[in-house]
């Protein structure tokens, strides 16, 4: 379903992927490691449209569309959904409203049936609880005054109601207590399925203890450099990263 | 000639023909109309009176009433009191107390011609539904209307006022509104400016708490050609709080200018202002936020918030906020700033399948929400809300990415 082919991305000009090939088919489960400033932040940017993330060559499809070519909407209407590492205070529009409008926007655009809002509360609610938040965080605006946790259980509370077709998690399990991680786990483990796919982006192995990965790739300098199973990653978590890059690891 | 002295001319023959050749227009004829360089009016071309709103009055109809957001209705149509359905405890007048703090020549004009309406509620009473005073003009040629109005609490009564202003056509409403508080009185005053594109408005809003007495007043509003709010509030009697709080939402090429003055003549007042803004296309606004306190006014709070967004280049915000302390032991604060819309959130609510023109519309909602929701009455609430969400909506650029 993801086709990423010779990808070259710039962020403000300075080349960051340089040649990146990755398959994800439906059913699986990708996880994404590196070092710091390997580039792992810019592909999830750069699959999900953000501006100043710029592809300079190569392609990257989404069910055989370019990505290229889609708006950031249009991706999430297509099926796309990226969980971020730094989810984004918006005071003043309740975190009801945006989901209300997210939802009619993707199911429309997918065809699916229309939730009224009993049905859309009523499966918000079931959608915080299986993350542990409060269903009083509905009511509240975007991620305003949430804590690092709290926000990060609200996107994948989203990505729960979302049912996206393929999920990119940047660095989900950064900042998180291991209760946290836990329950963020625990929902990103109920969407596993034969037909989504899943992509974590993620600096340490510790995520993949709750969350198994059918495939472990390690990027480093724009391109992937080693692809594995879930036993790579437990290599990683031992050796570091320094054999595979030739460097001194510094972190 | 220019145009200020046009307008004097204008509005003294205006002023004989309204109130009569005995009529003393003494306050009149010694007052200067603005002129290009006057620093008040900086902001605020007069340019369209030229076409000559001021030589005749406003007779027009609506083309559709207002709609009534209370049981309590008083309309008054191109200045004159048309009709008023008043709860027990309100009486109707038409001969104006003095009113303080009026100081534009369009407000001393006002002064000498409108036959005001005044609202008087009984001591010790409380009002329990609004009183909804519609203040409408409509006219298919330039022409103007003076209306006036007069709210006065006595001791200890409490009431709730909208203030609903609305025009068509050509017409300029030459506005007086007063709300004159005694002790112990609590009022809450809305004021809800929607007229059409095409009008003019041009106003001065006294607030004169004469006792220790409680003013919350909510105003919002949308551009249209021009529109002129001077708002000058006298906080004179120790212990009197005065809140004010505010939207504006200039679109297409629409103007708002707010010339704010809070007076502090005496010691222990609170007041707070906060006025958020919104300016799209080719709008300009204009807010001038002004906290004067005076010798002897010590232990004063007083507060001044005047956040603005822009939604494009083109569109323009001129803020500013005045103080002048003449006293050590007081607090105050200020703060106003012009942002944009915030780009990463435009792109989370995108990265969600929200379109960006939808996500612009929520954002620039989410901006001015807050106050929306603060409003107290479900009434007000429930009308306001889809109308400045219209007012977001309808002038989204053409060729936005949608």
């Amino acid at each position: 379903m993801l086709e990423i082919r010779d990808l070259h991305a710039s962020v403000a000009d300075k080349p960051i992927l340089k040649g990146l090939n990755l398959t994800v088919n439906p059913g699986e489960v990708h996880a994404i490691m590196g070092p710091n400033g390997s580039g792992k932040s810019t592909l999830a940017n750069v699959l999900s449209g953000r501006d100043n993330y710029e592809i300079t060559g190569g392609e990257a499809l989404f069910e055989g569309k370019s990505l290229a070519d889609l708006e950031p909407e249009e991706r999430a209407q297509a099926g796309l959904f990226l969980a971020f590492q730094y989810p984004v205070e918006i005071p003043g529009v309740s975190n009801m409203e945006f989901l209300k409008a997210a939802l009619e926007s993707v199911r429309g655009a997918q065809g699916k049936e229309e939730w009224d809002s009993v049905t859309l509360l009523r499966k918000a609610r079931e959608a915080c609880k299986q993350v542990s938040l409060d269903a009083s965080f509905l009511k509240r605006g975007v991620n305003e005054g949430f804590s690092g946790g709290e926000k990060k259980r609200n996107e994948i509370m989203q990505m729960m109601l979302m049912e996206p077709k393929l999920a990119l998690l940047d660095e989900t399990d950064s900042g998180l207590d291991i209760d946290a991680l836990q329950v963020v786990a625990k929902g990103v483990n109920s969407l596993r399925s034969p037909e989504r796919g899943i992509v974590l982006v993620t600096h340490y192995q510790r995520l993949l203890d709750y969350i198994v990965p059918d495939f472990v790739h390690v990027l480093y300098n724009g391109q992937i450099i080693k692809s594995g199973g879930k036993e790579l990653a437990l290599e990683l978590e031992q050796k570091g990263y320094g054999w595979l890059t030739g460097e001194e690891e510094s972190a | 000639m220019s145009l200020a002295l046009d307008l004097k001319t204008q509005t003294l023959a205006s002023a004989r023909r309204l109130a009569g050749d005995s009529a003393d227009l003494g306050a009149l004829e010694a007052i200067s109309f603005p002129e290009r360089k006057t620093e008040r009016w900086k902001y605020t071309s007069l340019q369209a009176l030229a076409d000559g709103h001021l030589n005749a009055v406003a007779s027009g109809e609506l083309s559709q009433p207002l709609p009534a957001l209370s049981e309590f209705v008083v309309t008054i149509t191109n200045g004159i009191l048309s009709s008023s359905t008043l709860p027990d405890g309100v009486s109707l007048k038409q001969e104006s107390p003095t009113v303080n703090g009026l100081e534009t020549p369009f407000a001393v004009y006002n002064s000498a011609v409108a036959q005001p309406v005044v609202l008087e509620v009984a001591a010790n009473t409380r009002i329990e539904q609004p009183i909804h005073v519609q203040i409408q003009s409509a006219s298919d040629v330039p022409a103007h209307c003076n209306p006036r109005v007069v709210v006065q609490l006595n001791n200890g009564a409490e009431a709730t006022v909208i203030e609903h202003i609305h025009a068509e056509g050509q017409s300029l409403t030459n506005a007086v509104t007063a709300l004159i508080t005694a002790d112990n009185a609590t009022l809450t005053h809305y004021r809800l400016q929607g007229e059409h594109a095409s009008t003019l408005y041009i106003g001065t809003l006294v607030i004169d708490q004469q006792g220790v007495s409680t003013v919350n007043s909510y105003q919002l509003m949308t551009g249209n050609r021009l529109r002129r709010n001077d708002v000058h509030a006298l906080v004179s009697k120790s212990g009197a709080e005065l809140n004010m709080k505010g939207i504006f939402v200039v679109r297409d090429k629409s103007h708002v200018d707010n010339q704010i003055c809070v007076e502090h003549s005496v010691p222990n007042c609170e007041s707070d202002q906060n006025f958020k803004g919104l300016a799209g296309e080719s709008g300009k606004a204009v807010f001038n936020g002004r906290i004067h306190i005076h010798p002897g006014a010590s232990g004063t709070n007083a507060e001044l918030s005047n956040k603005n967004l822009l939604l494009n280049a083109g569109a323009e915000i001129n803020t500013k906020p005045e103080l002048e302390i003449y006293n050590d032991d007081v607090k105050c604060a200020h703060g106003t700033t012009v942002g944009q819309l915030d780009p990463i959130q435009q792109f989370y609510l995108q990265s969600r399948g929200i379109p960006a023109a939808e996500a612009k519309r929520m954002l620039s909602l989410g901006f001015v929400n807050e106050l929306l929701m603060s409003l107290p009455h479900e009434k007000v609430a429930e009308w306001a809300q889809p109308w400045l969400e219209a007012e977001l909506t309808h002038a989204s650029p053409a060729g936005d990415a949608a």
